[in-house]
This record gives C-alpha cells, structure tokens and sequence, in this order.
C-alpha cells in the first residue's frame, strides 16, 4: 500500500463533497436532472474510500494527515482513527443509502443536492478534524446545510423552523467558540493532541473550566439535549421528507461524536474527573433528556415528532454515556456511546425512510393513520418494527448492544440511579414505539371499520370487499367507537367515530403536489423498489450489528487504551 | 462438553418454519402442515440428544467456536443441551405436535382471520422458548426471553379489538419489564461480580452455581443479594408471581391454543425455568442458603425465603381467585398462575426431593393444564360457551372433552393417579426434610390442594351432574361475599319449583350473573302450563318465547361457518353472556366420537392420556428419570440414592466434598 496516498484519503473525503457540491450548480445550467447522479456518485465513492481508510485504520492505527505540512502547533491536522473512522462510515453509508430514497421520493432539486454534500462534506469534516477551531467551522458548514435542507420543506412552517434552528444553532456555535476561545486563551494551542497536553499544565484553570462550561452548552444544543432542543423536533418535522433522514441520522449524531472526542482527546477523562461538577452536570442534562424526551414522544400525534423527541432521549442516553466516562472513568461506557451513536444513527435513519415512505404513498403522518399499515405495506411495517424493536433495546439488535455497554459501564462505576435511568429507558421506549406498533399491526384501518356498519351483526358482510385476496385480510375488525377518542385528529373524525385515513380509504397521496416539494414530473408508483429496499436494508443492518458487540468493542481497543492510558 | 450443531438446529428448525409458513399463506393445508412438520422435526432433533444427555454428555454450540464472532466481550452467544435444558425443550416441542394439530382445528373452527401471522408467531414462540431451554449464559437466556415477549405479543393481541389491544399492551409493559429492565440489570450486575474476582467475567451456567459468582459474593454479599432479586424478578414476571401476575388473567383474550401451550407451558414454564437456572445454575443452592439476608427484626434469612413466601402467598391467593371467576379460561389462567408458584416454592426449599417435585411439576402440570385448556378451547369452538355458569349438563354434549377435563382437574389437584399427585408428593418430602418453619409451606401446598379441589370441582359437577333447567348457583363460589338469604337465581320467590317443572330454560339458569337473569325473567313469559316430568333430561322441551342469543343468531350454537365470529366476544367480561349456553332444547347428546373434529379430539385425549401415564408409572416416563439427573448434577454426587434421608445442611455438605 502507498501509504502517501492513504495520507491524502481524509482530506480528499472532506474536499471531495464539497467540490462535488457545486456540481449540480454548474451542470444545471446545461442540464436539467444531474443533481441526484452527482450526488450518487460521490457518495457511493466517499463510502468506498471510507471503508478502504477504515481497513488501513483498523491494520495499522490511525492515519494523520497535516494540511499544507505547517506544524501541528499552527496548521491544521485531519486525523482518522478507530472513533472517528466509525462515525465516517456511518456518514458515508447513510448519506448513500438515503439516495435510493430521493431518487423516486424527492426533493429533487439541483440545488437539493448541493446542500446535501455540502452537508456531508462539512459532516466528515466534523469527523475527521483534528483541530478545534476547524471544528467550529465544519460544524457551521454542516449547519448552514442542514438551515437550507429544513427550509426547502413545504410551506411556511418549514421556513419558520429552519429560522428557529438558525438562531438556535448559532447560538450554540457561539457559545462553543466563546469556550474555545477561552480555552484558547489559556493554552495558547487550537490543536486536539497540543492541548490535550497543555490543558492540565495551565496556569489560568479558571477559564479551562469556564471553557468547558461553554462548550457544554454549545453542544447539548447542537446535540438537542433538554431543555435546549425546541429546535429539533420542528427542524425535522418540517424538513422534506427524504431529507430528514439525513439530517436526524447525521447533523446530531456528529456533534455528539464532537462532544465525545473532545471529552476524551482535548480535556482528558482524568482532568475532568478532577473539575469539580462536570461530571454531575453531564450526567445531570443526559439523564433528564432520557426521562423529558421520552415523555414528550409518548404525547406527540405526527410520527416524524415523535421520532425526534424519541432522538432526544436517544442522545440523551449518549450524554449519560459521556457523563459516566467522566465520573467513572469507564472505557466500556464510551464503548457503549460510540456504538449508540452509529446504531441510533442507522435505526433512525431507517425509521425517518420508512416514515417518509408511509407519507409518500398514503400521505398518513400521524400516528392514527398508521393503522392498518401491515397489511397494505407489510415490508415497510415490518421493516418498521425490527427498527423500533432495536431502539427500544431488545437483542441480537444493535440499540441492545449499546444499552448494554452504557449500563454495564454506570454499575461498574457504581452510578446506581444512572444504571437505573439506563435500564428503565428500555420501558420508555417501548411506550412509544409499541404504540406506533400497534396501530400499524392491530389496529383495523378505520374505513374500513366505518364502512362496515354499526352493529356487530352487519360487520360480516362486506369483509370481502376489503380482501386484498389473502385470507389475513378479510376480516378487520370492528372495534367500537373509541378510537378516535383523544388521539383522533378532528377534522378527520366522521361521524361514527372512526378515523377516515387516507390509509383506509386507499387513496394514493401525490407527493409532487405540493408547489415547493418538487417541480418535476410525477411518477405512477410514488413508492420504488429502492426505497422499500433501503429500509429494509437497514433493518437487517440494525440486527447484524447486533451480533458485532465483540467486534466494536475489539475495534476499538487501540483507542480506548491510548485515551484511558 | 461435545460441540454438536443440534442445539442450533432445534432453535432454528421452527425459525425456518416461519419462513415457509409466511410463504404458503395462500395454502392453509400446506401452511398447517409446515407447523406440524416443524413441531415433529423439533421433537426429533431434541429427542435425539436425549439419550446422551442421559448419560452424561453436555451437547454445546458456540457463535464464537463456528464464526468467531464475539457478542460481547467475554459473553458468548452459546447453546448448550444439558438435562435440564433438554427437559424443558423436550416438554415444549412434545406438546408442540399436538398443540399444532388443535391449533388447525381451533382456528378453523372459528374461520379465525390472520391465520397466517398467528401460525408464524406460534412457530417463533416456539423456537424462542428451546432457545431459552438451551442458552448457555445469562446473556442468550435473555435474548431469547425478549425474543420470546416479542413474538408472543401478536398473538395476545390476535383478536385487533380494544380488549386485545390492551391486554397486548399489559403484556408487553409487564414482560419487557421483567425482561428488558430487571432480567438485564441483574444479568449486568453478574457480569460486574464476576468481573471483580479475576477481571475474567463469566456468565455461564455451571451446574450447582458459579464458581467466581461464590467468590464475589463474599466480598460484595450486598450486590449479589441485590442482582438474586433482580433476576428472581425477571423470570417471576412471566411465572407470574405475585403481585407481578396479572399480564397472565388478560393474555387470555388470545386464542385458546396460545393460552394452552405458551400461556400454561412455554411462557410461563420459561420464568420457572429462568427461576430454576437462577437457583440451580447461577447461584446454585449453597450459595443461597449460605448468603443471609439481614432482615430487621427478625434476623438472618437465607436469599430463598422471600422467594418461597411471595410464592406460597401466590399460590393461596391465585386459587382464592380463581374461585369466584366464572370465565372458565379465566379461572384457568389463575389456576396457572397457583400452580407456577408450586414450582418456584419447590425450587426455593433447595432441598433435593423438593427440588425433584418442583421440577417434575413442570411437565406433570404441564400436560394437565394443557388438557385443561384445550377442552376449554373446544367447548368454545363448539358450543360458544365461555361460562361456567352456562355449562350445566354439557357433559352430555361433550362426554370425551369434559371427561379429559376431570382428568386434568385432578391432576391440579394433586390427587393419584394423575402426574400432579408425583410432584406435590415429592415437595411435601422435601419441606418435611427442611423442617423448622418449613411446615407453613407445607400447609400451604396442602390447602391449595383443597382449594384447587374447591374450584375445579363445579365445573366437573354442573357438567355432569346438573342440567340446563335445573342447577343452582354455587353459593360459595358466585355469591357476593358473606351470602344472601335466597338463592338469587329465581326469577321470583316461590317460583323456582315451578319454573324447574316446566322444562323451560328459565331464568333459574341464569344464575352466572344477576342483572341480567331479572332482565331475562321480566322478559320471559310465565311458565307455559305444559308440564314434562322428564324435562331434565328431555330435549325436545322448547320455548320459542324465550329469548336466547342462540335463537337471534343459530350459527352461533352449531353452525361452523365463519361470518359471525368478529360477533363474538368471546373474551369479555359478562358482556357476551348472550353467546354461550345450552341451544333453546337443551345440550343434544353426541357421541364421544363425533362430539367435534378428531383435530381437537385426537390432542385431549393424547394429552390427557400423558397426564395419566406420568402419574402412575412416573418412573418409566423419561422426565422423572431425567429431573433427577439434574438434581444429582447440581449436588454433585453420583446417584440419587446418596442424597436419600439427608437434610438441607447435609446434602450442602455432599455438594461441597
């Protein structure tokens, strides 16, 4: 192997996306529809050469590469190793993978396109810097991106949402530069590895702490922790829809990935050990995010809401991960967050496709509308409930696996009501996801229902009608009046008191309608194959990483051992 | 330790079922005959290593040993069939053979919809329950064991109306808390113990309780007393214990097969099973005996007391219950949840004998409950009656269902000859052994015998020996609590002689529920003045005034087609009181033979029959044989014999020697 050439891999995977980001620009001029082949293309290639980067990582440790060959006490490092190449791969993967959504399911813009490797440009740059002024400026890249992604959704709302993550998300970058900058102050080094060693050894402890206090905040914003994360399930809801995958898999997960790397490379798990509280309040603001988030997904009616509050108890649980590392000192309980962060990734990824999928052919959004689902989509249901299954923690699924590292890292730490929080999550969880499960499974579609009179007596005799030739089929079941009760949407509820969704009523919702969704040509089926592929592609990702609990873990042992000493 | 993939294939046999079950969904003789194929398959690989097991071999397969792959580190994905795996494998798929073939006819009975998803969940039920009969480390049992609360779900919430939906739900809070939440914090607070002692932990089952477990609890006796509790909690939630029980009473909603083979044996029987690797395997009866818990007040206790005081309190308040609830599949289901609790008081004596009762009691009530539910199951498919209050005289329409009942009863009862009478016999030995405030367990065993005698027998006794015009409320069991001055089943004072007279299906026979029998004796005319001495047993007697949900709807009675069944709520409360009971003349007379379809007949009687040869030649029947193999493996000696007359403290000597 050269291993020149493997120097220049991370800075082509930054450069690479966002060069190829103003393609679809200059090619529209010309032509009409390059944007999605632009984008497949580098994407597809950046997976490759993030694979490649992680066998020569996994072989002979990290690859370093100095940009303009300035010293590390000025220039710029780019650094790929066993942490940051596994978020690199989950970037590159999802971002290809959410392709064979868009190809069919839109947007479709040019200019769609261009904002998405932007975004995944400035992502993998999050990823792989080695510098924490750099960071703050990906980190900006991969927000301005992600501003444009959210407010090219329908409507006003979208506009609106994408303006209150603006200012939200800036904030939150300000408040991370204001504690680089202290940090900055006191150490004199932006460099990761020159301040990892300047940190301890400075004089003016006070503004490290106060540095970090900053940064704290800065990231629990970027990362949507409670009670700063307003902006995030409306930033998703509002995103189009086969963008939001990308955004709720990816723009959180590399910030959280940042705050990771910061934790254990730039301020060292013993110094913050040693300063007082950071410990309690990281604990403090991951933990309370598992309880609220969960919480307010349990309430929400649109699906796409409550997968974002369900990320906020996600990332929450990430937070505590960080938060027993720090108090603990525990390598398995960064183990535990690294691997949450790629397997939340990846569930949620899939979660937000199938969603958008259910969206696109039926225009079903809420929670009620999703009954009946198995039975006129029973890949995609399926496909559904092994990924909520995964998030809520049951095995061989990847979600148990990071569970299970996270909460043997808070016992082996003796944190009991963190180990407590950790376990009880797996409940809440479920109370969500098995809600959405049983409306999909055992919930009749209700126009069914309506259709079918009101008396027991009559119910049988247009069972037929329904048939879609399967026994299975043939007989909804009527189930009283009630389900349209508290949840039901009002406009929506009919007289008898079943929910008329489009589901029931069969209707292929038109995803090209909407004047900002798409300007282009509609398609006969709004669902492809490649779509449905893509989910269940996922599904089968999230179980057989469940069996990779070892493999992780051996992964990342050069890491572990080198940060934890 | 011989590596085999048979393990393996007896998990995955059914897993491939599923896959051919979902494919031949158009085909339903084709999509049965999968299930059965599969249950035979799964019997035969498992019966195949029986005979090793026997004598001595331990059958293991290793994801890591074949792949290589790690699933966490020092955790292995393994299986391993040793004797007390093989017994609960065995058990499950014997009783698979003939579930599959009552299943087919249960479904078909009632033109059930979603045959197919039922089938499927039905056959991952299965291979989840073997997986947890072979795990060979706390990990895979749990894997398994969420697995299993998956797949079960859906056919808990089989029927997609609000009462299904919210026993689904019941079940899943309630087993995904025992599992996902007090099941893992105790398996990672082992794996944290063990870690402690040589920075090696382990999670392995080891016969007679982990070694490095032993060694950790000296020095952490808090912690391990705590991560006891923990898994004793995770596996009693599907054991039903006490006050974690009432997912089971609810569950019933499911179709009868279901409540009969998973809800009476591969559910349930998996947290007894979970509780006998927790104190046989992972903690092993030494260690529980000799790690006190400190309880104010009274002093030192071994770990086992809590856990035999919540089960023997279970088993005298399940029967109390199940006493006064007229829904037979509900008073079986408490009925379950007593018996399970025999099975983890025998398992928490840790004396030898009761161990051999306890976990003989897992097939011997496995086979009498099992007969139990499967004829509750086909009085339902064939005569819509779910009440035991509407039951009076059915033994003549269906003498062979209500005659395995009997059997079935008897064997709850723990009365010779059935299998029950084996297993209480043997934890009646055991708590004598124990001594010491032992007695009030066995007391209790001997007072749920009665009280089980108390709520099986009115069932036995209005089938057979009462009619449908001329039984009485059973004023114990239905009457509100302290009594009242008359029987409430008559219409009016005075005229209950009259009415039994007439022959007609009066009001008097309505005894199950009071509104409504003064809604039906308003409605119903006088009694015609015509006068049938022999109506009690005549079944021409009619009277067309009356108004029986039978006559609104005559499918209902006998008519096995399909159009009505979404009518029937056969789960609820006393809502569809309407849909059961005797048709307008009285329960018609059928032979044994053709009182239903040989798909529900051949399975009762088979099963039933299995319940009888268990009990009277338990020897010559494989488990008795097999349950004192693993009795003998986890005290270490060589043959039962040397366990024979010895107390607690003297047997823990043996083992430790």
């Amino acid at each position: 192997m050269n291993s020149s050439l493997v120097d220049l891999l991370p800075p082509l995977l930054i450069v690479a996306p966002i060069l190829a980001a103003t393609l679809p620009i200059a090619l529209g001029l010309r032509f009409d529809r390059t944007g999605w082949s632009v984008a497949a293309i580098t994407t597809t290639g950046l997976f490759a050469a993030a694979g490649y980067l992680a066998s020569v990582v996994h072989a002979g440790g990290r690859v370093t590469h100095t940009l303009g060959g300035y010293p590390r006490t000025y220039g710029i490092q780019l650094v790929a190793d066993q942490f940051s190449i596994l978020v690199v791969l989950l970037v590159t993967g999802v971002a290809t993978g959410v392709l064979a959504y868009t190809r069919r399911g839109g947007p479709r813009g040019n200019t769609f396109y261009t904002a998405y490797l932007l975004l995944v440009g400035g992502l993998l740059g999050i990823s792989l810097t080695g510098d924490v002024f750099n960071l703050f400026v990906f980190l900006e890249i991969s927000s301005l991106a992600t501003y444009a992604l959210v407010s090219s959704g329908d409507g006003p709302e979208s506009a609106v949402a994408a303006l209150k993550y603006l200012v939200l998300g800036t904030v939150a970058a300000s408040m991370y530069l204001i504690g680089v900058a202290f940090v900055f102050m006191a150490t004199g080094t932006l460099n990761m590895v020159e301040l990892a060693e300047a940190i301890p050894n400075a004089e003016r402890q006070t503004l490290i702490q106060a540095g970090f206090a900053f940064i704290v905040v800065g990231f629990a914003t970027k990362v949507a922790q409670w009670p700063l994360h307003t902006w995030q399930p409306s930033a998703y809801e509002q995103a189009p829809d086969g963008a939001t995958p990308l955004i709720a898999a990816l723009v959180s997960t590399a910030s959280a990935y940042a705050f990771g790397r910061l934790i254990v490379t730039v301020f060292e798990v013993d110094y913050l050990a040693s300063m007082p509280r950071a410990a309690s309040i990281v604990l403090t603001v991951g933990c309370v995010s598992v309880l609220a988030g969960t919480v307010l997904a349990v309430i929400q009616r649109e699906v796409k809401r409550m997968l974002a509050y369900s990320s906020v108890s996600q990332f929450g649980l990430v937070i505590t991960a960080y938060g027993v590392v720090i108090a603990g000192g525990s390598e398995t309980a960064f183990t535990g967050a690294a691997i949450h962060l790629v397997g939340h990734g990846i569930l949620k990824a899939g979660l937000f496709l199938s969603a958008a999928i259910v969206a696109t052919s039926y225009g079903a959004r809420t929670v009620d509308e999703y009954a009946g689902l198995a039975k006129r989509r029973p890949v995609v249901a399926g496909a559904m409930a092994v990924l909520l299954f995964a998030l809520v923690g049951v095995p061989p699924a990847v979600g148990f696996v990071g569970k299970w590292y996270i909460a043997l890292g808070a016992v082996e730490a003796e944190l009991w009501p963190v180990a407590a929080v950790i376990f009880l999550s797996t409940m809440l969880t479920l109370a969500y996801a098995a809600r959405l499960l049983e409306k999909m499974y055992f919930t009749p579609a209700a126009g069914a229902a309506s259709a079918r009179g009101h008396g027991p007596g009559t119910v049988a005799t247009d069972g037929g009608e329904q048939s879609d030739g399967s026994r299975s089929s043939s007989e909804p079941r009527s189930d009283g009046g009630d389900e349209n009760g508290d949840e039901g949407r009002e406009g929506l509820a009919s007289d008898d008191g079943a929910v008329e969704t489009p589901l029931a009523a069969g209707v292929s919702y038109d995803p090209t309608g909407g004047p900002g969704r798409d300007g282009s040509g509609r398609s006969p089926d709004p669902v492809s194959s490649g779509m449905v592929a893509v989910v269940v592609v996922a599904a089968i990702v999230a179980v057989a990483l469940g069996f990779a609990g070892g493999t992780f873990a051996d992964f990342l042992e050069p890491f572990l051992t080198e940060v934890f000493n | 330790m011989v590596a085999d993939l048979r393990p393996l294939a007896a998990v995955l046999v059914s897993a491939v079922a599923i896959v051919l079950i979902v494919a031949s969904h158009r085909r339903p003789n084709l999509r049965e005959g999968w299930s059965v194929l599969a249950a035979v398959g799964k019997f035969g690989i498992v019966a195949s290593m029986l005979p090793a097991v026997m004598s001595g071999t331990v059958y293991r397969w290793s994801l890591y040993e074949s792949t290589g792959i790690r699933f966490l580190p020092g955790v292995d994905f393994a299986l391993r069939a040793d004797p007390l795996g093989i017994l609960f494998a065995l058990l499950a798929s014997f009783l698979w053979i003939f579930t599959s073939f009552y299943a087919a006819g249960y479904m078909r009975g009632l033109d059930e919809h979603a045959q197919t998803r039922f089938f499927a969940s039905f056959a991952a039920s299965l291979s989840a329950a073997v997986g947890i009969a072979f795990a060979a480390n706390l990990v895979t049992i749990f894997v398994f064991y969420e697995l299993l609360s998956l797949v079960t779900y859906p056919l808990v919430a089989h029927n997609e109306d609000d009462e299904a939906r919210i026993a689904g739900r019941k079940y899943l809070t309630y087993t995904f808390f025992g599992g996902g939440v007090f099941l893992l914090a105790g398996t990672v607070m082992v794996y944290w113990l063990t870690a402690s002692v040589n920075g090696d932990p382990t999670l392995a089952f080891e016969s007679g309780g982990m070694e490095a477990l032993a060694t950790a609890a000296q020095a952490e006796p808090g912690f391990a007393q705590a991560a006891f509790f923990l898994l004793i909690a995770g596996f009693g939630v599907k054991a039903a214990l006490m006050p974690l029980h009432s997912w089971l009473a609810d569950a019933m909603v499911a179709p009868t097969p279901v409540s009969g083979l998973l809800h009476a044996v591969a559910v349930v029987k998996s947290g007894a099973f979970g509780v006998a690797r927790v104190i046989l395997d992972v903690y092993g009866p030494g260690l529980i005996h000799d790690l006190p818990l400190d309880v104010p007040g009274i002093g030192e206790v071994g770990l086992n007391i809590p856990v035999a005081i919540v089960a023997a309190f279970t088993l005298t308040a399940a029967s109390i219950i199940a006493m006064r609830k007229d829904h037979l599949k509900r008073r079986l289901a408490y009925s379950t949840t007593a018996q399970l609790s025999y099975i983890v008081l025998g398992l928490s004596m840790l004396h030898p004998y009761a161990m051999v009762g306890a976990l003989f009691h897992i097939p011997a009530h496995a086979f009498a409950k099992l007969t139990l539910f499967f004829c509750a199951g086909a009085i339902h498919v064939e005569t819509h009656t779910d009440y035991i209050s509407d039951m009076a005289g059915i033994g003549k329409r269906m003498p062979l269902t209500l005659s395995a009942f009997t059997i079935g009863a008897l064997g709850m009862a723990g009365l010779p000859p059935i299998a029950g009478f084996v297993s209480k016999f043997y934890m009646l030995i055991g708590s004598g052994y124990m001594g010491g405030e032992y007695w009030i367990f066995a007391g209790t065993l001997l007072l749920s015998g009665v009280l089980n005698i108390a709520y099986f027998w009115p069932v036995v006794y209005t089938a057979f020996f009462e009619s449908e015009d001329r039984h009485d409320a059973k004023p114990v069991l239905e009457f509100p609590r302290g009594g009242i001055f008359e029987s409430y089943g008559a219409g009016a004072e005075g005229q209950k002689e009259h009415v039994a007279a007439d022959g007609g299906p009066s009001s008097a026979d309505r005894s199950g529920s009071e509104s409504e029998s003064e809604s039906d004796a308003a409605k119903s005319n006088p009694a015609p003045a015509e006068t049938d001495d022999s109506g009690a047993t005549d079944a021409d007697v009619e009277d067309d005034d009356y108004d029986y949900a039978v006559d609104r709807y005559p499918s209902d009675a006998d008519v096995p087609a399909g159009d009505h069944v979404s009518a029937v709520d056969h789960h609820g409360d006393h809502d569809d009181h309407l849909t059961g009971g005797p048709p307008a003349g009285g329960w018609p007379r059928h032979s044994p033979i053709g009182e239903s379809t040989w798909l529900m007949l051949a399975p009762i009687a088979i099963i039933a029959t299995g319940a009888v040869v268990l009990g009277v030649v338990p020897d010559h029947a494989v488990f008795l044989d097999l349950i004192t193999h693993i009795v003998e493996g986890v005290f270490g000696v060589d043959s039962f014999d040397q366990l024979q007359g010895l107390s607690l403290e003297e047997a823990l000597e043996v083992m430790s020697e």
